[in-house]
């Protein structure tokens, strides 16, 4: 299985390692031995696949003997324990059953979960034709290939599974916010985008334009320093994002408004001395009354 | 209908275990739309074995989907043993295995 970059990755990781193991006298250079070990990943068009063969016959009566227990004889799964077949046009129901027949894309992944996790108690214990036979045998359970059939590395790529069209690639981004590395603006003066879900520092870059801001969908744009955010986070988050002890939660127009309408002084003064179930300033007295007033405000702005 | 069976011999008894893919469907659930599936279920399963019957099942709308079952018999390795099933919409199904 020659794959250039996982060559160089291993190649990168033997020189690093012996460079380690030079200067620290730590751990020895991985051998080829070593990494073969590990190097156990098949993949769809059958790289990866080890030389061997197993027919459904044989497969049989390996499975009745370390699978069935759990599986269930024709792969139905006893009591809780995954179904193997059957399933089929269920992915859209309400209780999906996803089996390999109904719903698995690639035939490899069989070979490769069976080889590397099964059987539950004794993992990569089966030789390399057991895994074959097993494989060949929960294929036609699910009556994608014939009771005559025996598997081979050649031929495991070539199983065309009935799910096989139903994935696709999704592309929303990892991360909808690119850092900034370098020409940046000050800290201080960075604009926070705020939604009840978290804080999300956006706008770093010091020339004009929206650069930095790439997702904004129902965020609210607040003033607020990151200092104000932490403390807030730190001192009134854990009641105030949750309704805890019937405080009123940020972001709750409505419960702010009633509060707004006696005025932000009285608000100010109830965060302050507090009120109900609120200490005076949330508990957190060691806190400056200007930095009490700055959080009420920003969590006035969210709740706008 | 399609039916799985396995059936292995040990000391002169004959352990089957089988599975009749069926939806056995009850008539009281509904569909997407509301509407009530049809009832749809087994009524019969048979096993004969040498001209022998040594399985007969009655089935109703209690019955699971795809049924599983179990049963044992006096017999020995090679014996033919052929499973047969009827529905309340009157389809079959049919299998034979021989014994290991």
């Amino acid at each position: 299985m020659f794959n250039w970059r996982k060559v160089t990755g291993w190649l990168l990781l033997v020189l690093s390692t012996a460079a380690i193991a030079e200067q620290y006298n730590l751990g020895k250079p991985a051998s080829e031995k070593v990494i073969a070990g590990w190097d156990i990943d098949v993949r769809p068009d059958g790289l990866g696949l080890p030389k061997g063969s197993g027919s459904v016959e044989e497969g049989e009566a390996l499975y009745d003997q370390k699978c069935a227990n759990c599986h269930g004889s024709f792969g139905e799964g006893e009591g809780r324990w995954p179904k193997l077949a059957g399933g089929e046009d269920t992915l859209r129901d309400e209780r999906p059953e996803k089996t390999v027949g109904s719903y698995w894309p690639y035939a490899s992944t069989l070979w490769d979960y069976i080889h590397r996790a099964m059987p539950f108690n004794a993992p990569q214990s089966l030789a390399t034709d057991e895994v074959y036979a097993i494989t060949a045998y929960v294929l036609n359970l699910n009556e994608l290939v014939d009771g005559e059939f025996v598997l081979t590395q050649d031929n495991l790529a070539t199983i065309e599974m009935p799910n096989k069209n139903g994935f696709y690639v999704d592309n929303r981004p990892d991360v909808a916010n690119p850092r900034c590395m370098k020409n940046c603006k000050d800290p201080e003066s960075i604009k926070v985008i705020a939604t009840i879900a978290g804080i999300t520092p956006t706008d770093h870059f010091k020339h004009d334009g929206n650069d930095g801001v790439a997702y904004q969908e129902s965020a609210v744009g607040v003033t607020a320093t990151p200092e104000v955010v932490k403390t807030y986070q730190n001192a009134c988050k854990m009641c105030h994002d949750t309704g805890l002890n019937d405080a009123p939660k940020t972001g709750d127009v409505a419960a702010w408004q009633k509060r707004l309408n006696q005025g932000k002084p009285a608000i100010y003064n109830n965060a302050l001395k507090g009120i109900n179930g609120m200490p005076a300033k949330g508990g957190r007295t060691d806190l400056s009354d200007e930095m009490v007033k700055s959080i009420v405000d920003y969590m006035l702005e969210l709740s706008e | 209908m399609k039916i799985k069976i396995k059936a292995k011999e040990k000391d002169g008894i004959v352990k089957v275990k089988m599975l009749v893919k069926h939806p056995m469907e009850n008539g009281r659930r509904k569909d997407a739309q509301g509407e009530l599936i049809k009832v749809h279920h087994l009524t019969e399963v048979k096993a004969e074995h040498e001209g022998n019957v040594v399985f007969h099942g009655e089935f109703g709308m209690a019955v699971s989907k795809n049924p599983f079952m179990a049963f044992a018999f006096k017999g020995a390795k090679g014996d033919k043993l052929s499973v047969s099933s009827v529905d309340n919409q009157g389809l079959t199904g049919q299998a034979d295995v021989i014994v290991k």
